[in-house]
This record gives structure tokens, sequence and C-alpha cells, in this order.
């Protein structure tokens, strides 16, 4: 009996203690001080994972460019930014958890690499007023448009912008020219479609045949044989570099090309591309890309070059450190505005009422920021436009380089969410 | 309309042919030792990353870049084989399916280490123009690819047929005891069976990607070899090189007519309903052995 | 070496018990206590792992009971909790269902579809059936890309659970939500592998020759396993359609099957608590992953680009070799082996 009771008594006492200790637990996340003099940037990148061959340069990119700004300017208006990143390893479930783990550290807003990673995201943050900014988007991301925002086009705007450089520039019949797409089984690929669902009416094409195709396809010669039957004008590949190489060199085998147009989305349109079809087989073949060649001769390339080789040597030519280093100079942009715009204790405290004016005095404030050069002048101004920059240029292979024809062209705007068939 | 079919026709026995090449080393390792090999596509992936790793990496010659990852292939199979699977000897046969899920994600881990590239091209090696039969095209590294698998299967079944090693081989799949007795080394057996396979595999890979260069797709082709060996029957040398190019035909036509009918990408699907199918109608494949259990 | 030396089971309930002994009991309203007592002091990443992990919990017994009870392997899990979860998704969103419903329809769906392709199980085994399983994965995931119903590749987005119309917002209540859940699913699995049911299936993955020559329908008891085993996987879709907020098709690949696979050999196989284990070391170590990028990238800032990247999947596949060589029956095992030494000593035998 006496041995029950002391039992007992131990059992509760070892519970109370346990109790009382998870605060020690809970102690292992710490809560975000509410100190001032910084400003918090989340950061939820694809370091490591299946895609890491592209979120490894452009973690780089953006953290070199905030130490840059930190480092030679002072901070925005003298506070530093603090960065909050971690690795969410292309993995749709980590990526929820990274964002919430953003949101209690009390960042101001966060940005992703990857629209796979801000689908997962988006939802979690558009729920609790949380601003995000993704750096390659999709039309799910910012329509309809709630609180998450994209700095440049999507895949969608891509063929719209080709679509329109086409009709004024290569197309010289009469009536309307017959489409073909060629599209990646994925939201890459399908964007492209759903713009063209919503937009080739307006611009005067017609779309004849919609292709698809997965990224580890080995010959696509089937599909380019109805292709070809349907006898087309010109055909749009939204795809990635491997892919659209083997439709390339399917479509040089059956005649096609040269001689039917054949324009690619910015996901493509790299130098692998080149390497891959080679360089005799991708001449001539049009692409649009959202930021300028590396390179190129605009006041935000020397900094970044400098940084470049001093930090992250490897990264030297990847067109990804640039646009994620045009995306940190577009943050440091919004926090700017929102500290212009509101008191700095608002924006410390982190929570809702900060990421709310982080939101409407940051971003909307945003009005043609040129970026120092690295692409097209962003502006977050209008609410029913969550696109930062909305054009891109038109570039064509040549002797197995790419260089750019045009200027900045604008990709207009879709409303997908007026459309029923948008999945919601 | 004859122009397409006979497009289509040429196009899916050419790929078929591929897909048989690298599910031959998927039925030699079956045909030897039991074991089912899941980490054929990573096998296949890091050998094509070697093979660019030599060739242009390292800028070997030719002559001096494939021999060496001829080594490599056989190299890597002994260490598969040996340090993997001889613990495993008498395991339970999920334990070793799941080791070669463990190794598949140990390679994939090991090309992302090595080669953070995802994407690389071999240089050429065959000129761009393509063939002309008729009015269908078929580009030359197909051709080449089905005459090297036509001869590695001719090769493998002559070795198995007539070679000491073979029989050994083919004595250790039916009864490792009985092998035993016989004063065969049970574990030289697995352990050419597996360099061979890598072989193999290395040599498909690289054909692969010749074809379209270098990418982690080359893992999912590994995954549409798996239908060539369930449609084949997964001993059977001549059963992949029938079924490889059938299931070329029928990817080839099958997305040809109906996708019109259904929709776009019915193609990629159609080796996996084809294994289902198998499944339901005959499970161990047009030349398989079929297996009598006994209690 | 089950109970604590002196413990004598005098009728059949006490045999049967879970809870046999008064410090079993003492334990349990302890575990009960801390993680009710959680959401005072973990804040919202925290919580949000938890969910996490309790998600996968039931992901991962479902998956024990047809791998690690019933011996029919399958590498398609993921694929069946996409059915799940995409049930719930268009039923919650699209046709305005209640969540209790779309709960329940969701593992009535992924259940079917289990079933539909484990039919081919009567016929193979071993690793015929892991191909099968390998194609019913891509084959559901085409379905739904390509499928307007499910919104293709575009995905849809899933509303809050709301029971009666209470609304699920927060962390918090989404946490008890998923951690009742887990326990009503945990429940059921225990009492169904502890009774005639799991007897079957432990003797269907012994020898099922043998087995159907005892008079165990094989036919039954197999699409059975693979009913039960897919009906939890649905269930766990549903809350994480719920929970992560927008359904994507790319959350559900082939990998994540493998890592399931991965979670229950780690665990142990065949065992109740293996599951709870191999998910909670596998779900944290991915969390410190993600802790650890950072650190690496700033100590060490001269890396070569590949070295995180390749040694995530490296490691995780050493792990699981290196389990089925030395430890086949994973963590549960070393968990048992801990328990008798603990109550054994100081003697070891």
């Amino acid at each position: 009996m006496r041995k029950q009771r002391s039992q007992v008594l131990i059992g509760i006492a070892a519970l109370v203690l346990l109790i009382a200790a998870l605060p020690l637990v809970g102690a292992c996340a710490p809560k975000p001080p509410v100190e001032g003099g910084k400003l918090k940037l989340g950061l939820s990148i694809c370091m490591t994972g299946v895609a890491a061959e592209k979120g490894s340069p452009m973690g780089h990119g953006k953290l070199d460019c905030i130490k840059y700004i930190n480092e030679e300017l002072g901070g925005v208006e003298g506070y530093p930014i603090e960065v909050h990143w971690y690795d969410n390893g292309y993995d749709a479930a980590k990526a929820a958890t990274i964002v919430k783990k953003l949101m209690d550290d009390g960042c101001l807003f966060f940005t992703t690499n990857s629209s796979k990673m801000m689908a997962s995201s988006m939802e979690i943050a558009n729920r609790a007023g949380f601003p995000g900014m993704a750096c390659f988007s999709s039309p799910a991301c910012t329509h309809p448009p709630q609180h998450i925002y994209a700095q440049m086009p999507d895949y969608g705007d891509d063929w719209a912008a080709f679509a329109k450089y086409y009709m004024e520039n290569i197309w010289d019949g009469d009536g309307k020219p017959r489409m073909a797409l060629h599209l990646l089984n994925n939201p890459t690929g399908y964007g492209a479609r759903d713009a063209a669902r919503a937009g080739a009416d307006a611009l005067g094409i017609e779309i004849i045949i919609t292709e698809e195709h997965a990224a580890t396809t080995v010959s696509e010669i089937d599909s380019l044989t109805r292709i070809k039957g349907e006898n087309p004008d010109v055909i749009f590949i939204s795809s990635t570099p491997a892919p659209t190489a083997i439709i390339l060199k399917n479509a040089y085998e059956l005649g096609m090309y040269p001689g039917i147009p054949i324009g690619c989305a910015h996901a493509s349109f790299t130098k692998a591309l080149v390497d891959l079809a080679g360089a005799d087989i991708a001449e001539g073949v049009y692409g649009v890309y959202p930021t300028v060649a590396w390179g190129d001769d605009v006041p935000g390339m020397a900094k970044m070059i400098e940084y470049c080789k001093a930090e992250h040597p490897d990264d030297e030519g990847n067109l990804d450190y640039m646009t994620a280093w045009a995306e940190a100079l577009i943050d440091a942009e919004i926090l700017r505005q929102a500290l212009t715009n509101t008191d700095h204790e608002v924006l410390a405290k982190g929570d809702a009422a900060a990421w709310e004016a982080t939101e409407m005095n940051g971003f909307r404030n945003v009005k043609g920021y040129d970026v120092e050069g690295l692409h097209g002048p962003v502006d977050f101004s209008n609410p029913e436009d969550h696109r930062g920059s909305k054009s891109v240029k038109v570039f064509q292979v040549k002797n197995g380089e790419i260089v750019a024809i045009t200027d900045w062209i604008d990709a207009p705007l879709i409303k997908y969410e007026d459309f029923e068939w948008f999945g919601k | 309309m004859m122009a397409e079919f006979l497009q289509y026709v040429i196009t899916g026995l050419a790929v078929g042919m591929v897909y048989a090449l690298i599910a031959l080393g998927f039925a030699l390792i079956w045909k030897s030792s039991s074991v089912a090999n899941l980490a054929l596509g990573q096998l296949v992936l890091i050998s094509s990353w070697f093979t660019y790793g030599m060739l242009v990496q390292a800028e070997l010659p030719y002559w001096l870049g494939f021999p060496l990852t001829i080594l490599f292939a056989l190299f890597l199979g002994w260490i598969i084989e040996r340090f993997a699977l001889r613990p495993l000897i008498a395991q339970p046969i999920l334990s070793l399916i799941t080791v070669t899920l463990g190794i598949a994600y140990f390679i994939e881990g090991l090309v992302h280490f090595i080669w953070p590239m995802s994407v690389a091209a071999l240089p050429r090696m065959f000129p761009k123009e393509p063939i002309h039969i008729g009015p269908a095209v078929v580009s030359q590294e197909y051709i080449w690819a089905a005459a090297i698998s036509l001869v590695i299967f001719g090769l493998l079944s002559l070795f198995f047929k007539y070679h000491k090693m073979g029989i050994a081989m083919r004595a250790t799949a039916d009864d490792q005891l009985a092998v035993q007795a016989c004063a065969i080394p049970v574990t030289r057996v697995f352990s050419i069976s597996w360099m061979f396979a890598c072989v193999v595999a290395a040599v498909g890979g690289v054909l692969v990607s010749l074809i379209g260069g270098i990418t982690f797709g080359l893992v999912e082709t590994g995954l549409k070899s798996f239908s060539v060996v369930i449609l084949g029957g997964l001993n059977s040398f001549v059963g992949c090189m029938v079924a490889g190019p059938i299931i070329g035909l029928c990817e080839n036509l099958g997305g040809g007519y109906l996708t019109p009918l259904i929709g776009p990408g019915i193609k990629d699907i159609i080796p996996f309903i084809i294994i289902i199918v198998v499944m339901i109608i005959k499970p161990y494949g047009l030349f398989g052995e079929t297996r009598i259990e006994r209690i | 070496m089950n109970l604590p030396c002196g413990t004598r089971n005098y009728d059949y309930a006490r045999d049967m018990a879970i809870l046999r002994t008064k410090t079993h009991w003492a334990l349990f309203i302890g575990l009960l206590a801390v993680v009710a007592a959680a959401p005072l002091y973990w804040n919202n990443y925290w919580l949000g792992v938890a969910n996490l992990i309790g998600i996968t919990i039931i992901a991962v017994t479902g998956l024990n009971i047809l791998i690690g009870y019933c011996g029919q392997l399958s590498i398609g899990h993921a694929g069946f909790m996409a059915v799940g979860a995409y049930t719930a998704a268009v039923l919650t969103n699209r046709l305005g269902f209640p969540f209790l419903a779309g709960l329940v329809c969701s593992g009535f769906s992924a259940g079917l579809v289990g079933l539909i392709f484990g039919i081919p199980s009567v016929r193979v085994k071993g690793f015929y059936l892991a191909i099968t399983t390998i194609a019913a994965q891509f084959i559901i995931i085409w379905i739904i890309n390509h499928w307007s119903v499910t919104g293709g590749f575009v995905g849809m987005s899933v509303p809050y659970v709301s029971i009666g119309g209470l609304e699920f917002r927060s962390e918090t209540s989404q946490f008890y939500l998923i951690m009742g859940i887990t326990a009503v699913c945990l429940l059921l699995a225990k009492n169904l592998v502890r009774g005639k049911v799991g007897r079957a299936f432990v003797a269907v993955r012994d020898n099922d020759l043998a087995a159907e020559v005892m008079g165990i329908n094989l036919l039954y008891y197999k699409l059975l396993a693979f009913f039960v085993g897919c009906f939890l996987a649905g269930i766990a879709g549903c809350l994480f359609a719920h929970w992560i907020g927008f359904m994507n098709a790319e959350n559900f690949t082939l990998a994540d099957s493998i890592l399931y696979i991965g979670m229950v050999i780690i665990g142990g196989l065949g065992t109740t608590i293996g599951p709870i284990l191999g998910v909670i070391v596998i779900r944290l170590l991915q969390q410190g992953m993600m802790f650890i990028s950072p650190i690496l990238e700033s100590a060490f800032p001269a890396l070569p680009a590949g070295f995180a990247t390749g040694l995530g999947p490296m490691v995780f596949g050493a792990v699981i070799v290196l389990f089925l060589i030395l430890e086949p029956r994973g963590l549960a095992h070393r968990w048992m082996l801990f328990k008798a030494a603990y109550r054994l000593w100081p003697f070891s035998y």
C-alpha cells in the first residue's frame, strides 16, 4: 500500500516537473525580441534538393546583394537588413513549415525562388496577411491577387510578349497566324497554355494544336509529326532546356526547322539550351527573357559582378544569380518605401499590423523602380496587377550566342481569375 | 496518313530499342541473383555523368574516355555488390528491394555532390543529318543505339548459353545451395553479374545521353525500362529485345493516335498502363518463367 | 519480455491490454498532458512541425499495415495520399461538403483506389507488386494533372477546416484536430492488428501459400490490407490538404513514396510504435537540414556547390542501407531492447 502511494506521488511529481519544463522546450524556438534598429527579411531558398542547381546560385545572389546593401550602403535608410533564411529543399511540406517560422520570427515579408515553393507557402501566407515575393512565379501565385507579389513576368506573360512581338515583327500574312504550342507537363508549360487560352483571340492568333511532353522525354518525333500535319506558322515551346533541345533536334530532323519560327519561354532559354541542342541547330531560335544578359552595360552590373567574383566565383555568368541579386535590390526598395511611410516601431513588432504596413506602404509605393537596369522597371502600385516587372526582352540565338533583339516589351495583364476554367 | 504511320512505327522501334538496352541490365541481375535492381536509373545516370567527366571535364580522347567509363562501371558494380548486397544474401526479398532503393538514393546524392549541374551535353558523336526511310526520318543516334543493343544482346545470350561463368549464373539463379555444393563461388557469381549489369547500364546511359543530354530524366527512362522487363519477362533477354520495341511502338502509336482523342500527354502514361494490364493478364510476361512455389 | 517482472495476466482482457501496468497508465496520461499543454509553449513553427509529423504518422501507419504486417510492398503511397487530398479538396472547395464528410469520403476514395491497384497482389508479389504500385503512383498523378475537376496543373486551393461552423484557423486548433485524429487512427490500427485480421495479415506475410492452405482467404485479406493502408493514406492526405491550403500534384512525388518507405524501415516494420519513431526521426532530421544549410553557408562559403545538396540524399540512402544490414527490425526493436535492459538491470538476461 505504501509502495503504491509513493509510486503515485512520484508519478504526479514527475508529471508536474515535465509540464513545468515545457517552457524550456518552447524556448528552443525563441520569440523574436522586439528590438529596434533592424529590418527583418525572410527568405525561403531551395539551397538543396533537386532544384538546387537554380536555387543555390539564387540564394547566393540574394545573400550577396543584402551583404552589399548592409556593408556598403549602410542598410536601408540606416537600418541594416537582418536576414532569416532557411533551406526548403524543394519540398512542399518544408516550405509550409518555413513560412510559419518566418512569421514567428517577425519578418516583414518573405521571398521564395521557385513557383512550386510559393504555391506551397502562399495559402498560409495569404490567410495570415503575410506578404510574399515570388522570384519565379506562376499565374496561380498572383491570380486572384491577394498578398503575393511576383518579381517578374510569369510563363504566361512570356507567351503574351512573344505573341505580341511575333504579330508585330514576324508575321506578314493575312488573317490569323496558326500557332502550335508544345508544353512541359507542369505549371511552367501550362502557364503558357492558360495565357494562350485567355489571350490568343485578343491578339489575333489561332492556337491550332497543343502538345505536351515530359521533362524526361527522349523523343518528340511523334508529337512534332502531328504538329507538322497541321501546318503551323509558328511554334511556341514553354519548357526547360533539356526537352526543348530534344524538340529542336527533332524539328530539325523532320525538316520543320529552320522554316517555321520557334519561340521559347524563359525557363528554357539559357546557354544550356544552346549547348544541348548544338549551336547549329539552335541558330535563329527566338526566346524571351525578363532580364538583361550577363555583362550588358547597365548601372547595376559592375557591382554585381564584383561581388559575384569575390564571394561566389562559381556562379559567374549565371542568370539566376543576377535575377536573385535584382530581387534583393527590389526587397530593399520595398523596405525603403515602407520605412519612409511608416514608423519604425510599427515595423519592428513584426506582427500582422507590421505586415499590412509593409504591404500597403512598402509594396504599393514602389513605382517605376529601375532595379539599376538589370531588368524591366518594377511597379507594384496597381492592386490588380501583382507583377513587379511586366516587361521582357526578345532574344535570338545568333552564332551560338544569345543576343537581345528588342528593348523592353510589355506583357499585357491577363486577368485569369475572370475565366471560370482557371482553377481557384 | 501513311507517312505519319510509318514515322510513328520507325520512331517507336528506335526508342524501344533504347529501352530494351537499359532493360538488359536489369534482366541480367535478375537472371543471376533474383534481385530486383530498383537503382537501375541511377546507375545509368552516374555512368553518364562519369563519361561526361571524362570526355568534357578531363578532356580525354574517345579511345581513352570510354574504356575508363567501362572500368568505372565495373568498379561500381563490384562495390555495390560487395558492400550492400553481400551482407543481405539470405534475407527476404523485401530487404533486397529496399536496399536497392537506398542505393538509388545514395547514388543520386553522389551525383549531386560531384556534378552539381543538372544538365550537361556530351560532345556530338554522330552527324546531325537524320536518315530517311521513305517519308520518315530517324536520327543516327537511334540507329547506333539499336545496333549496339542487338550486339550486346547477342553477346549476353551467347555468354549465358555457352560460357562457363554464364552457365554458373543461370545455375545460381535456380538453386544457390546446389551451386555451392558444386564448388562454384556464389559470391563471385553475384559480383560478376552486378559488374556486367553496370557496364550494360553505362553503355545504355551513354547512348541515351547522346540523344537527349544528361539530365535526371535518365532515371525516368530507367523506370520506363521496368515496363519493358515486366512485359518481356524478368529473366529473359529475348523478352527484353522483343518487349522493348513493343513498348516503344505502343507509346508512339498510342500517343500518336490517342492524343487527338484524349488530349496531350497520354504518351507518358502508356508504359505504366501496360504494366498494370500485363500484371492482371499475364504477370510473368511474354517470355518469363512462371514461378512455381512450393511450401 | 514485454512486461515487467512479476506482472501476471489472469484473464483475457488483461492479456490483450495495451496499457497493462500502472506505470504504463501514468506515462500515458503524462504524455497526453504534455501534448495537450504543448500549444501554450510552442510557437506556430513547432506546432506546424508537430502537425506535419501527425499527418505523416497516419500515412506511415497505413503503409506499415501494408508492408510490415501483410508483406505487400507498395512504393506508391504518395499517390494514394494524393487521391485522398484531392478528394477532400474537390469536395470542400467545389461542392461545399463539410469537413467531416470530406474526411471520410477521402479515406474511402483512397481506399477504393488502393483496392483497385491492389488487385494484382493476388496474382503477384514481391518485385512485381512493387512495380505495379510505382505504375499506380504515376497513373494517379497523371490523372490528377490532366483532369479539369482537380484543377489540372494549376492546382486548387482548399478552404479551412470547419466543423459545425467552428473554423480551425489557427495552428493551435489544427494541432488539436490533427493530434486527435492521429490518436484515433493509431488506436484503429492497433486494434486491427491485435485481432483476427492482424493475425491473418501476419500469416499472409510469412507464407501466403501456407496461410491459404490453412483457410485464410488470400483475396479478401490482401485486398483488405490495401484498403486499410490506403484508407489511412487518404485521411492523411485530407488533413495535409487542409493544412497546406493549396493543392498541387507536385506535392506527391515518387521521392515522397520512397521517403515513407524509409520511415517505415527505420522505425521498424510490423510494430505499432515503429512508424511513430521512424516519422519523428526523419521529419526532425529534415527540419534540422533546414537549419544546417545557413550555418554551413556562413561557416564554409567555399564549399563546392553540390555539397549540401548531395549530402542529404547520400546520408538518407546510406542510413537505409545500414539499417537494413545491421538492424533490419528498426528503431522499434532497439526500443524494445532498451526497455528489456532497463527492466532487467543489473541482470543481463
